[in-house]
């Protein structure tokens, strides 16, 4: 049944791409000629990466030679396990900058945070499969399925790790509509995500973006009852992010709000990033600054630039001509990935596949969007260009899964 | 109810999904293209300021030479720590202070005075560190965003000779001056007085400017396009002078504990070889960062050390004024060199005016050489008698004892040739009497003159009648290796003739061979002509001077000094005026005249004015 003609060849390669592409760029970020100003531990960021991509090669070969029933038995196990991890972890986790997210497992540092997101993937699409006739449209079935994101969303945000938190819960839309929720309804719930950015850049987009949603619904739906809740919700949101903004957000979390919308009001201080990263990104041009001779990476404008703005590094270095490489892979990726979802006929492995895309999907956006000032700065990795081990030995263990799913599609198509 | 396992809703599911993706990618790939194609030429020169600083490259200051090409004054480096007020993160004060080893509330004060300059321009916040505290700071700049380091230079000078007065010292420029100027920063030295501050155009050069790399924490990390944009400072001008370092160290020592000045000049050109102005100040102790003790304490000294009389100082020049009587009398018409007056010892007009030299038959050269006052009274008495005062005047001023001589530094003063406009200004329209014109004619009264101005009038006789324009800098050698001669020219003081001169001539010399000079200022082997003179001081010891020339019949070097509250000058300044002439003239002093050197060097000045002077008004 299996061959090597049914394994997924191209998506191995922009796997493969993207990890060579995080190499290059960590090695400008941290081997460069900004070496000088780097202690030595990030300095070996390079090396340890690469271990890190060789270890999740074999996970990746392994876990093709697993049987893809395994994912759907250890679904719940997996997850109670993590999420006790993690819980460990607030409590005696390594302390690194303000969070505690790693766990100190035989000497090695593991960000539980990282797996805890395929468990939840797992799980979710376990529980909305297990039974033939599951359906979002079923209160308490979406119920429990947002209950199980919002659960280790919550211990992440224990962590003090908000971006991870915000790439789980953007994952409870994706699985209710996956799972049949009304298109109004699904529009209904991520509505307060969209007005809440328009509401933040200003708080007359809030009120427009918050009427278009409104009147969307209502064509959806054909309800207007529907229409006018989402209308309510719409401006509750508005309120809220207003009222949110000014009281209860953290002064630095306010800060970071406030430079994103206007960098240049405090250029030495919130804004300082945000006007770094984007002065990197522009000044890389059409064909960049050449390998390890970007000065606002080499000269230390960057903060974090191994890890959250990497892609500063790329759009400097390597100009318009690198980022649209990287964004045409990971596009390929994606589209990759959601045709192998739509090509299964098993509703796990799809709801697993789709799952797995849209984490790297958000992860995406966010980190991006943040490095070109569309977004907030929310400190999320790039997954599998990113300096970091946990995250991509579980980014690969997740598309390792993905792969395998995908190559039994055929022996897996029928419900046990 | 469930009715979501309709595969063709799932595909329509996925097909949306799909949508979600291509949309939020083509929104971001939008914004790339934004920012690296549309905004690539906003962004590019912002990462270019981000990396690139211009750090402005202070030129050396010229040199001063001596006439041989000795160095006299050069550049020693200081180092200094300056601030951007604007990137100073005051969160780093107690460290910067800390660093610095000073108090935090100083270090504070120093910050806002850079506030109060320039939040943008860079400032000195503190000069002439020492070199461990520079290297401190410099280790620890990374985390002092907004400080940064620099090598100044200070002046460094002989080590043998002060002539602080002809030097002048530099002083940080006044607020004023750095908001007039781009060329002046804050913390910049310019120069406040001597040569320094008459040539300090060119003395100062062009500042340069240099693109530094920096990173993100302001650290400097080397030349910008291998320097290619850099502008290179031009070092100032170099000046040459006259000055002549042996005769200047000698002059300094003679006039060592003593107050008074002397100038020493080329009688050709007007070069001057030496100038002293005696107390001197420690110039050293003016360079690089001030020692403000020092400065007020030579600001009120009584002694004025600060004050340079060798060209400001106004006293009468006494006897030294009857060598330009005798030719402005010859001129007049007055007398002629054959012109013999009996004199009784002293002179009679309304009241006596005595004559210290023996009574007999006096002409004018014999007046000079005994210093005779009878014939000058005399003369004097008859300018009165036929009102021409101004004539008398005018000529007197064509020696340069009146006018100011336009040498080539700061507060040079006039001196005093009295007509009568002034004799009006000063006792009221016609109030004034025969008995101040005649005191007029032995120099006392209310003539009066620098140093350099019978120096410049000594010349004047040596020269064979040339008004010299006295300067202390031959040329201006700039660092594009153009040179700028000052080139004075003299000009010849038309009535004077060679005949009256060589009787005046004549009569300097016996002063120096059988009159007042012959005890101390009479060489071997140098014909010396000169002329002593004491000025009469009102408020405690007479003056001394000492004017004279040499050789006789090529004269190469001429000389006026002044000591004052030292009685005769034959015995106080003429002493000074042989040394200098013997040791211009053969680069050392005899064994011989050993003595004399120590006796100058121990000179003490009588502690009142003798009963009977050399001149005496109030004899009667």
């Amino acid at each position: 049944m299996r061959s090597s003609n049914d394994f997924n060849w191209p998506v191995l390669f922009a796997w493969a791409a993207l990890a060579v592409f995080g190499l290059t760029a960590i090695y400008s970020a941290t081997q460069g000629p900004v070496a000088r100003f780097l202690p030595e531990y990030i300095q070996n960021n390079f090396m340890r990466q690469s271990v890190w991509i060789g270890l999740s090669l074999v996970t990746l070969i392994a876990i093709q030679f697993t049987s893809p029933r395994t994912f759907q038995g250890v679904a719940y196990l997996f997850y109670g396990v993590t999420i006790i991890l993690a819980i460990i972890t607030i409590f005696v986790g390594i302390e690194v900058g303000g969070g505690r997210r790693w766990l100190s497992i035989f000497g090695m540092r593991l960000q539980v945070s990282e797996f805890l997101k395929f468990a939840t993937v797992l799980a979710v699409a376990n529980y909305l499969t297990h039974k033939r006739d599951m359906s979002a449209n079923n209160i308490r079935t979406a119920l429990i399925t947002i209950l199980l994101i919002l659960i280790p969303a919550i211990i992440v945000i224990l962590q003090n790790d908000t971006g991870t938190a915000l790439v789980m819960i953007a994952l409870i839309p994706v699985v209710l509509f996956w799972s049949g929720l009304p298109y109004g309804v699904s529009l209904i719930m991520i509505s307060p995500a969209i007005i809440g950015y328009f509401s933040v850049i200003g708080l007359i987009y809030g009120v427009i973006s918050a009427l278009i949603i409104a009147v969307t619904v209502l064509f959806l739906q054909k309800s207007r009852w529907f229409s006018v809740s989402a209308l309510i919700l719409g401006l509750v949101v508005i309120v809220g992010t207003e009222v949110g903004l000014q009281h209860i957000l953290k002064p630095h979390q306010k800060a970071r709000v406030e430079a994103f919308v206007n960098p240049s009001l405090d250029p030495q201080g919130a804004g300082w990033n945000v006007l770094q990263a984007t002065t990197a990104i522009g000044s890389g041009g059409l064909t960049g600054k050449g390998f390890t001779e970007g000065t606002q990476t080499q000269l230390r404008f960057l903060p974090e630039q191994w890890t959250d703005f990497i892609y500063c590094v790329i759009g400097e270095e390597f100009g318009f001509i690198g980022s649209s490489i990287l964004v045409i892979l990971y596009l390929f990726l994606f589209l990759r990935l959601m045709s192998m979802a739509s090509s299964h006929k098993h509703p796990f492995a799809q709801l697993v596949i789709i799952s797995v895309t849209f984490l790297y999907f958000t992860h995406f956006i966010i980190n991006i969007g943040s490095a070109t000032a569309m977004l907030p700065i929310m400190g999320v990795p790039l997954p599998f260009v990113s300096y970091g081990g946990s995250a991509f030995l579980a980014n690969t263990i997740m598309l390792a899964v993905c792969l395998n799913l995908d190559l039994n599609k055929r022996s897996f198509s029928i419900y046990s | 109810m469930a009715r979501r396992r309709n595969p063709e809703q799932t595909k329509m599911s996925i097909r949306i999904l799909q949508g979600v993706i291509i949309l939020g990618i083509t929104i971001l790939f939008a914004r790339i293209f934004q920012l690296q194609i549309v905004d690539y030429e906003k962004y590019s020169p912002m990462s270019m300021q981000n990396s690139l600083r211009m750090e402005m490259v202070n030129p050396a200051r010229g040199l001063i030479l001596d006439r041989n090409g000795t160095i006299l004054v050069d550049n020693q480096p200081i180092y200094s720590i300056t601030i951007t007020p604007a990137n100073f993160d005051m969160a780093k004060l107690p460290l910067l202070s800390d660093l610095l080893g000073l108090d935090q509330e100083f270090v504070l004060a120093r910050i806002q005075t850079a506030q109060e300059y320039s939040w943008q321009r860079t400032s000195r916040l503190f000069t002439e560190v020492p070199f461990e505290v520079f290297s401190i700071i410099q280790e620890n700049l990374w985390q002092l965003p907004g400080i940064g380091h620099q090598v100044d230079s200070k002046r460094n000078y002989h080590p043998e000779m002060k002539a602080s007065h002809i030097f002048g010292y530099l002083r940080e420029a006044s607020r004023e001056e750095y908001q007039r100027s781009d060329r002046i920063r804050l913390g910049d030295k310019i120069g406040k007085s001597g040569l320094e501050l008459v040539y300090e155009e060119h003395l100062r050069g062009k500042l340069g400017s240099e693109y530094v790399q920096v990173n993100a924490y302001g650290q400097a990390l080397g030349p910008f396009n291998n320097g290619e944009l850099d502008t290179a400072p031009q070092k100032g001008g170099d000046l040459i002078t006259t000055i002549d370092t042996e005769l200047q160290i000698m002059a300094e020592q003679l006039m060592e504990n003593k107050s008074g000045a002397l100038v020493a000049m080329d009688p050709n050109t007007g070069a001057i070889l030496s100038m002293v102005s005696a107390p001197q100040y420690d110039i050293t102790r003016l360079a690089g960062r001030m020692d403000l003790e020092y400065w007020a304490q030579i600001n009120t000294d009584p002694k004025t050390p600060l004050f340079n009389r060798a060209i400001s100082s106004r006293q009468p020049p006494g006897s030294t004024f009857k060598p330009f009587m005798a030719l402005a009398g010859l001129e007049m018409g007055l007398f002629t060199e054959n012109t013999v007056l009996n004199n009784p010892g002293y002179y009679q007009r309304g009241r006596r005016y005595g004559d210290l030299a023996d009574p007999g038959r006096y002409d004018i050269e014999k007046s000079i050489a005994e210093s005779s006052n009878y014939f000058f009274y005399w003369m004097m008495d008859q300018i009165a008698t036929s009102g021409r005062l101004n004539t008398w005047a005018n000529l007197m001023t064509d020696f340069g004892m009146g006018p100011l001589n336009g040498i080539d530094l700061p507060s040079e003063r006039t001196g005093i040739i009295p007509d009568s406009t002034y004799l009006d200004q000063t006792f009221g329209v016609r109030r004034w009497s025969i008995g101040d014109i005649i005191n007029l004619g032995i120099g006392q009264g209310l003539v009066s003159a620098s140093p350099l101005q019978m120096a410049v009038a000594v010349s004047s006789i040596a020269n064979g009648g040339y008004r010299v324009q006295p300067h202390l800098v031959n040329q201006i050698r700039y660092s594009s290796n153009d040179i700028r001669y000052t080139n004075p020219e003299k000009t010849k003081i038309e009535w004077i003739k060679e005949h009256q001169l060589s009787v005046v001539k004549s009569g300097m010399r016996q002063v120096v061979t059988e009159g007042s000079g012959r005890f101390y200022a009479n060489l071997p082997d140098i014909e010396v002509a000169g002329k002593t003179g004491t000025a009469q001081n009102p408020h405690g010891l007479n003056h001394g001077w000492f004017i004279a020339f040499a050789p006789m019949d090529d004269p190469q070097i001429a000389i006026a000094v002044l000591t004052e509250n030292s009685g005769y000058g034959s015995i106080s300044a003429a002493p000074i005026a042989g040394l200098l002439i013997e040791k211009y003239f053969n680069g050392e002093i005899s064994p011989t005249r050993n003595w004399i050197y120590e006796y100058v060097l121990n000179f003490k000045p009588r502690t009142e004015n003798p009963a009977e002077e050399e001149v005496d008004a109030q004899l009667e």
